[in-house]
């Protein structure tokens, strides 16, 4: 290693270059994400119509005063914490679970692996296609099964009690294969000697789990949960193409809303404003990230 | 866990196989059924591998082929744009040390939090004014906001891996920066590069939402919004309709599959430093 010439490169470095570097994809992303981004809070301070998106009048915060007094804000509000919340919890637990599963070599382990990760790899709108015909209600195989074993026909995706629990199933195949590859990585790091030695100690199974395994996959735990919360407020295409929001705005996410409210109701203002409440929510998520990990930088230092 | 039984752990691997592989299986046997089959009560519950060749030229006349040229019109384009200017973020982001450097690696992770729905109107708009509405090369640049960030983040992770040294005597020598990133930098990265290059192709590939409401002209429909058109309408077999998502379907299942560590740690990658 030669100290001298690598600080020679930062110096050279230091120089005009790395504007040159850095500027393309800045000013791209300023122009196609962040001045969107401007545009939709400005947006969202005027009675923009679809037909005409450029020419809203400003009209300050009337279209937030008018979200607090719509009940389907709140609904959609809840709509979108109770689906985020269920897929984190539901989605890591049934990753978790299934990485431990698969986590020591057996025959035919990698094809058990690629049939696991099926749901994370197939397209959202093929996803939604296939499970559509699968909660078919008269001729679905989800059906089919259920009269199977004698027991009744369930509207999978058309009644208020099991449209969410639908769409969750759905969301579960999904994010779980991921969840599972990101803590069997975790997992297949954990030190060898480290649990053996406690074992040796005399540590049985469950505190070897609790002392040396669980801390070790804890980061790769958290930072799945928190890329599940994350799509979970981001994801639109399933839940529009499997129940369009409906029945009843049971799973009308903040998304869907957007959607609905400035391409169907052509209110761009109403939708923007409840755009800024989703960017509120993903905000808020960052930030609990951030948190997380600072505590854990400083639990690490603790120690 | 350790001492987890073996009957209990295969017992439960076989069900969670089952539940994660039924879609598919259901989606395949579907798409080889007789039509007249599928409303029965009982569908018959294996793929009929007979029904293929028919299956095929039913496909062709969806217009699938159109669809799926135009989808790969856009991932390619996503792809192309994520990586040139990926690739000059993350060799920024990695070898030099500016001013704001700090924000911008905070920008780029927020960007991460943003949900599509949320910037559809005002692109909408701005579409209008660009010219870009109905358009594939727009799409490809919408999408190329979201899968650009990844990219770098890729980028400069592999790029942070590569010692100094290498670059130095190309320094030396006078070469520029930017034919040190293409000559000796980026073939160094290369299995970096293609995850990047998978994970925006099928950003683009997958991608239902800007497609859906930024093209109006159905001739330019990728197949995410062809087979999205399916829905609600029932001139198409039902078995047509399965065949054609399990076509559109398999490039993205056999690229995840083969790459799939790479592309878990490239999507993890940029949600760890803030």
């Amino acid at each position: 290693m030669s100290e001298q010439a690598t600080t020679g490169l930062r110096r050279f470095g230091a120089r005009a270059l790395p504007h040159a570097f850095i500027l393309p994809p800045i000013a791209y992303l300023c122009l196609f994400m962040f001045w969107p981004l401007a545009r939709q809070m400005w947006m969202s301070l005027t009675d923009a119509k679809l037909a005409t998106p450029n020419e809203g009048q400003f009209v300050g915060l009337a279209n937030y005063a008018r979200l607090v007094e719509t009940p389907a804000f709140y609904a959609s509000l809840k709509v979108t914490l109770v689906y985020a919340t269920s897929a984190v919890v539901l989605g890591v637990t049934l990753g978790v679970i299934s990485a431990f599963a698969i986590n020591r070599p057996f025959r035919g382990r990698a094809v058990v692996r690629a049939v696991l990760l099926f749901g994370w790899a197939v397209p959202n709108v093929a996803a939604a296609l296939i499970w559509l015909w699968m909660f078919n209600e008269r001729s679905g195989v989800l059906n089919q099964i259920l009269t199977g074993v004698g027991l009744s026909r369930l509207r999978w995706l058309t009644s208020i009690d099991w449209a969410m629990p639908s769409i969750l199933m759905v969301t579960i195949w999904q994010v779980a294969p991921f969840v599972m590859l990101v803590v069997l990585a975790a997992l297949q790091s954990v030190p060898d000697e480290v649990r053996e030695a406690a074992r040796v100690d005399g540590a049985d199974p469950l505190n070897v789990f609790r002392a040396v395994t669980w801390p070790h996959i804890l980061p790769a735990v958290q930072l799945a949960g928190l890329l599940v919360a994350v799509w979970s407020i981001r994801r639109f295409d399933i839940i529009y193409l499997l129940t369009g929001g409906g029945p009843l705005g049971s799973t009308s996410t903040l998304v869907v809303r957007i959607r609905q409210t400035a391409f169907e109701a052509h209110e761009l203002g109403m939708a923007s404003a409840y755009g800024a409440v989703g960017l509120v929510l993903a905000l808020l998520i960052a930030a609990i990230h951030q948190l997380v990990d600072r505590r854990r930088a400083r639990w690490m230092a603790d120690r | 866990m350790n001492h987890l039984s073996k009957l209990p752990r295969f017992l439960l691997l076989g069900i969670l196989a089952v539940l994660a592989g039924l879609p598919v299986y259901w989606m395949a046997t579907t798409a080889l059924s007789d039509e007249s089959q599928l409303y029965m009560n009982r569908q018959v519950p294996w793929p009929q591998i007979g029904n293929l060749g028919s299956l095929l030229s039913a496909i062709a006349a969806v217009p699938a082929g159109r669809w799926m040229v135009n989808s790969l019109i856009i991932a390619t384009g996503t792809t192309v744009v994520s990586l040139l200017l990926g690739s000059l973020a993350g060799y920024a982001l990695s070898r030099f040390r500016f001013q704001g450097r700090g924000f911008i690696g905070f920008l780029l992770f927020m960007t991460q939090v943003v949900p599509e729905a949320l910037i559809l109107v005002p692109l909408y708009a701005m579409f209008i004014t660009l010219g870009l509405l109905n358009d594939l090369a727009g799409l490809a640049l919408a999408n190329a906001a979201f899968s650009l960030p990844v990219a770098t983040f890729i980028i400069k992770g592999a790029v942070d891996t590569i010692p100094h040294e290498i670059e130095e005597s190309a320094l030396i020598d006078n070469c520029p920066r930017f034919g040190i990133l293409t000559m000796i930098v980026l073939p160094l990265i290369a299995p970096s590069l293609a995850a990047a290059a998978v994970i925006a192709f099928f950003a683009g590939w997958n991608e239902y939402l800007f497609a859906s409401t930024f093209l109006m002209d159905r001739g330019l429909w990728p197949a995410s919004v062809g087979l999205a058109s399916f829905i609600g309408q029932y001139e198409t077999p039902l078995s047509v309709v399965m065949g054609t998502a399990l076509l559109f379907s398999l490039p993205a299942i056999t690229f995840f599959l083969i790459i799939q560590r790479r592309i878990v740690a490239g999507l993890t990658s940029g949600a760890v430093k803030g």
